[in-house]
């Protein structure tokens, strides 16, 4: 974590008319990270991923790209930075190939090789050549991804990517996503309705709730020693857990309760000395739409979850 | 620059729109000059044809009993005067005057038909900026590393290169038309200036002409870009812009007895008036119009780049 930020915000604000819509953003992204973006609805992270993108002006505050102000050397950062807000918004009339060729154009260093190749590693080589109004969401989504990698950007900027794939394109983007993120080094800022996919894809989240951010962590830090134990009967082994000094959670059967891995041994031993019965003890993963309830007092993210 | 034009371009050529407005402009060109052609032929079978000297000799006794008249204003004086030192000219140095129903007068007449060229220079400019948003690519077109402004530029200079083609593809039409429907007469334009009468180059008239026409196309054009850029709503702009299209110069028509009238964009689009005297508001000059264009121009230009650069993309 030693390394400089490729993307920072700065006390970031969007004020629009008189609602405050990003309050005092600020947020570093580092290279080889993936970050995810939560937030319930209408919290600001569309907004926020445009005024990254270029297309909103921060009320107050600002991006900064390798250190550059996005509003002041617009053509410099941007270059470093590839986007998909929203739905990739192609020019339907035109086929996949004339679309990147397109935006191939407005960056200095892009090639006919170059367009060649990132069809490739999107698998479209097949179909590249027909208009974008014949291809599926799936497809508009590979091509969406392909303009975005085509100048090798530095950072790539995410707004709901695996909308409209399906369960194996899902994983391939992901698949993708690691790779460019490892290999490249490219600082990747994703952001999702979907948790459980953030969880999959992220190894850092960033909550936002009402404008402001609420929340970084990264997710090894969330696997902290947490472990699920059954064992019959409840009351004894509630008792002796305990006296034990640990804080026990109901949950279905057993309990969850937080210890650390070395003492697991011990524990089991003591529950069948005493004639507990023991059925399960596990490791218990919490997840992250459980932490993310949590931080954001929940109930907003419940619909939103399952587009 | 070079390289944004082109991606207008291509993206302008690969909608059928474009394809349509084009090969209807041909159509229409070539479709009314063979129905008028139809028409006339009909018509004049029934009469019976003077040679132009005749028909000039009779002209002229008429404008000279006219002319003896002791009753006529000054200003009507001046134009009976000149009509009849050109009708005198013809006489004494055997100068036909255009057959109205050459190949020669007709190109010359038809550069009244560009308001087609017009028409569709409007719906292309209209949508060229405002479709970009209807449609969300503007999302993908603003996050390249390309300033704003160079991507309006890039917008403007490829509706005006599309008004020039259609005005090209319009009068290679109109000549086709002519070489189809109507043969050459010969004969030859001549003017009146300052005091005598001189004799002034076909092509140098048609050229002129056009080119007029084309300063009016490119105010049609300025004015719906920027009606484009403000609404971001193409349906809206290219509404808008026809609907003034058609009633501005009936409103000028209205108000012509205004003063203030000189100063309203409608009285000065079409500046083809000042060479065939068909200008119906007095006490304007063709600088003085240039001037009112330009500074029009420049007002709807600030507008457009203003909007297009300083607000927010939500689209």
């Amino acid at each position: 974590m030693e390394k400089q930020p490729i993307v920072e915000l700065r006390q970031l604000s969007k004020t629009i008319g008189k609602k405050k819509i990003i309050d005092n953003l600020n947020l570093q992204l580092y290279p080889g990270q993936i970050t995810g973006f939560l937030g319930p609805n209408g919290a600001g992270k569309t907004t926020t991923i445009r005024m990254m993108a270029g297309l909103m002006r921060p009320t107050s505050g600002e991006v900064f790209v390798e250190g550059q102000s996005v509003t002041e050397h617009f053509e410099e950062t941007m270059s470093k930075v590839g986007v998909i807000v929203e739905n990739p918004e192609m020019y339907k009339y035109m086929s996949g190939w004339k679309n990147l060729l397109h935006f191939a154009r407005m960056n200095k260093s892009v090639t006919k090789e170059r367009i060649t190749e990132v069809v490739e590693q999107v698998g479209m080589q097949n179909r590249i050549h027909e208009k974008v109004s014949k291809y599926s969401l799936g497809m508009r989504q590979r091509l969406g991804l392909a303009q975005a990698l085509l100048h090798r950007p530095k950072f790539l900027i995410l707004d709901e990517p695996t909308n409209g794939l399906d369960p194996a394109g899902i994983r391939e983007f992901r698949a993708h996503l690691r790779k460019i993120a490892i290999e490249d080094g490219v600082s990747v800022f994703v952001s999702s309705h979907l948790l459980s996919e953030i969880e999959l894809m992220c190894d850092r989240i960033a909550v936002i709730q009402n404008g402001q951010l609420i929340d970084i962590r990264e997710m090894n830090q969330v696997e902290e020693a947490h472990y699920y134990i059954e064992a019959q009967p409840a009351e004894q082994a509630r008792e002796l857990l305990t006296a034990r000094g640990l804080s026990l959670e109901v949950s279905g059967a057993g309990f969850i309760t937080k210890v650390e891995q070395e003492k697991i041994p011990e524990l089991i031993h003591l529950m069948v000395e005493a004639n507990i019965q023991v059925f399960a003890v596990q490791p218990y993963r919490k997840t992250l739409e459980d932490q993310f309830l949590e931080m954001t007092g929940g109930g907003q993210i419940a619909e939103s979850h399952t587009k | 620059m070079l390289n944004l034009i082109r991606n207008e371009w291509m993206k302008l050529w690969h909608k059928k729109a474009t394809w349509i407005m084009t090969i209807i402009l041909v159509i229409m060109l070539i479709g009314i000059a063979g129905i008028m052609k139809w028409a006339t032929s009909n018509m004049q079978q029934a009469e019976e044809t003077h040679s132009w000297e005749e028909n000039l000799a009779e002209n002229q006794a008429m404008l000279k009993a006219e002319l003896s008249n002791p009753n006529i204003g000054k200003a009507e004086k001046e134009s009976l005067e000149e009509e009849l030192a050109l009708t005198e000219y013809r006489l004494d140095n055997n100068r036909a005057p255009l057959d109205p129903n050459s190949r020669e007068s007709y190109v010359v007449n038809s550069h009244s038909m560009l308001s087609m060229v017009t028409l569709f220079v409007v719906i292309a400019a209209a949508s060229i900026v405002a479709t970009e948003f209807s449609q969300g690519t503007i999302k993908m077109l603003l996050s390249r590393p390309v300033k704003r402004w160079k991507i309006l530029t890039s917008k403007y200079l490829t509706s005006i290169l599309f008004a020039l083609f259609l005005i090209v593809v319009a009068i290679v039409s109109t000549i086709i038309a002519g070489y189809l429907f109507y043969d050459s007469s010969g004969g030859s334009l001549l003017e009146y200036k300052a005091g005598s009468v001189v004799e002034i180059s076909y092509w140098g008239r048609v050229l002129t002409l056009y080119g007029l026409q084309f300063v009016g196309v490119l105010i049609y054009t300025t004015f719906a870009f920027m009606m484009g850029s403000v609404f971001r709503s193409s349906s809206l702009a290219i509404g808008l812009s026809i609907f003034l299209l058609f009633m501005g110069p009936n409103v000028v028509f209205f108000l012509s007895r205004f003063e203030f009238t000189k100063y309203i964009l409608f009285t000065h689009t079409d500046l083809t008036g000042y060479i065939t005297g068909n200008m119906f508001i007095q006490g304007i000059s063709m600088p003085f119009s240039i001037a009112v264009l330009a500074v029009y121009v420049l007002i709807f230009l600030v507008i457009s780049y203003w909007s297009f650069i300083r607000r927010d993309v939500t689209a």
